[in-house]
């Protein structure tokens, strides 16, 4: 339980620096704007009960939006992440269920289990932060395409930094 | 009561979720408000640290290109002496002399961090209320418009970028003199919208845009940009595109002009209002 805790806070660190360091910084054309944090609240074991995961991804979101002057719009978008991942993970479980005290990593279910998990999450994610950025219906097409765009870069990033990770 | 705390456990996670969103949703409307934005700057004074020190290394990447920037700046400033040399013909005047007495006043300082891949673009400045910075204060970079101040702490500023949705500019074409209103719509980062232009005046591309020195912020003849194509749209007025001179991705050095008579004029317009 303690060395969990350790764990998922060493796993927040790095990719809270990971994004404030390198990805924020990466503003290629105005469409591409990977984010990557997100993998912490994808990584959180399965068990822990729908509030907490709500609690750590608002604490998430407000953690990012300090370092990127965007106050409320992460945190916004990395709750309602939080807030679907139960029925996401219900809808995609495997056959045999979850083991008890597993966390849905690439390397417990596999790759293909993993990037349609992330897919789900990175989009929905996606979904409303860059909708609640302009808040406004016009350019609709436009904020679509950023979104599809992004996430396709966050989806890679996840898929290669689990990749590294499972290797440890 | 058993009820009610039997509803509340089964809602429990719907319940969290409600109010985790109420807030952010809460914070997102009350710290992304054009006057608000001094609160981003308090939240800012916990990651400021981080920044500045980034900002040291990354300075030291484009060393280059800022010796050549400041150089061509010198020479464009030694042309400014020279020409205001000739045309001051009388040594002495009275210190009350209110047309000798100085309109602007210029701070030089340092973008420690930028942004123009959002739809609200911010940038912060090195410089604070120490070194007589305030709000509302205009921004530009080399010769061109930047920004304009929107808070500051003791030791530094957060300033909205032209790139931003809520920044609205009085601009007018150098070669007519006719004015209107700059705004970025939010697709390039190079490019800004210039409206209400009326259709009967003749433009062509490659006009030069410039502040019109209206709003008292910014100071008259400060260039924009220049036009890079304008379209005739069903109302009266040319819908320009101006492509925009400063580079927002290489923001570096900028000057910051405070308009020492502006509290006079707005003052004076004020009673007309």
């Amino acid at each position: 339980m303690i060395n969990n805790i350790f764990r998922f806070g060493l796993i927040f660190i790095l990719l809270i620096l990971f994004q404030v360091l390198l990805f924020n910084n990466i503003n290629f054309s105005g469409y591409v704007n990977p984010y990557v944090y997100i993998l912490f609240i994808l990584l959180l074991p399965v068990e822990l009960p729908a509030w907490l995961v709500l609690i750590l991804s608002f604490i998430t979101g407000l953690v990012v939006d300090f370092f990127s002057t965007s106050l409320g719009m992460h945190t916004a978008s990395t709750v309602m992440a939080g807030f679907i991942r139960p029925y996401v993970l219900q809808v995609i479980s495997p056959r045999d269920g979850y083991e008890p005290g597993s966390e849905p990593s690439m390397f417990t279910y596999g790759a293909r289990w993993f990037f349609i998990y992330t897919t789900i999450m990175v989009l929905a994610h996606h979904l409303v932060l860059f909708y609640v950025e302009v808040f406004r219906l016009t350019d609709f097409f436009r904020t679509l395409f950023r979104v599809l765009l992004s996430s396709l870069f966050s989806i890679a990033f996840i898929m290669l930094i689990e990749h590294f990770r499972k290797r440890k | 009561m058993r009820n009610l705390l039997d509803f509340l456990l089964k809602y429990i996670n719907l319940i969290v979720f409600i109010i985790l969103e109420g807030i952010a949703l809460a914070l997102l409307g009350t710290a992304n408000n054009y006057h608000n934005s001094r609160f981003i700057n308090g939240v800012r004074g916990m990651t400021i640290g981080i920044e500045k020190q980034l900002m040291k290394i990354r300075t030291y990447f484009v060393l280059r290109e800022i010796n050549q920037t400041l150089a061509s700046e010198n020479i464009s400033l030694r042309h400014h002496i020279e020409l205001l040399e000739k045309q001051e013909d009388k040594l002495f005047f009275f210190v009350s002399d209110t047309s000798k007495q100085q309109w602007y006043q210029y701070t030089l300082a340092e973008v420690i961090d930028n942004s123009v891949s959002r739809q609200k673009n911010y940038f912060t400045l090195n410089k604070g209320l120490r070194d007589g910075l305030s709000t509302e204060m205009a921004v530009t970079s080399g010769d061109a418009v930047a920004g304009v101040v929107v808070g500051c702490t003791d030791n530094f500023s957060v300033a909205m970028s032209l790139l931003n949705l809520d920044f609205r500019l009085s601009a007018r074409i150098k070669s007519s003199g006719y004015f209107g209103s700059l705004s970025w719509d939010g697709r390039n980062d190079t490019q800004a919208i210039l409206t209400e232009i009326p259709q009967h005046i003749t433009i062509n591309q490659g006009d030069t845009v410039e502040t019109t020195g209206y709003s008292a912020i910014f100071p008259e003849g400060i260039m924009i940009g220049t036009i890079s194509d304008f379209e005739r749209t069903g109302s009266d007025f040319y819908k320009i595109t101006v492509s925009l001179m400063t580079d927002f991705r290489k923001l570096h050095y900028v000057n910051v002009i405070g308009n020492l008579k502006k509290a006079e004029q707005v003052g004076l317009e004020k009673q007309f209002e």
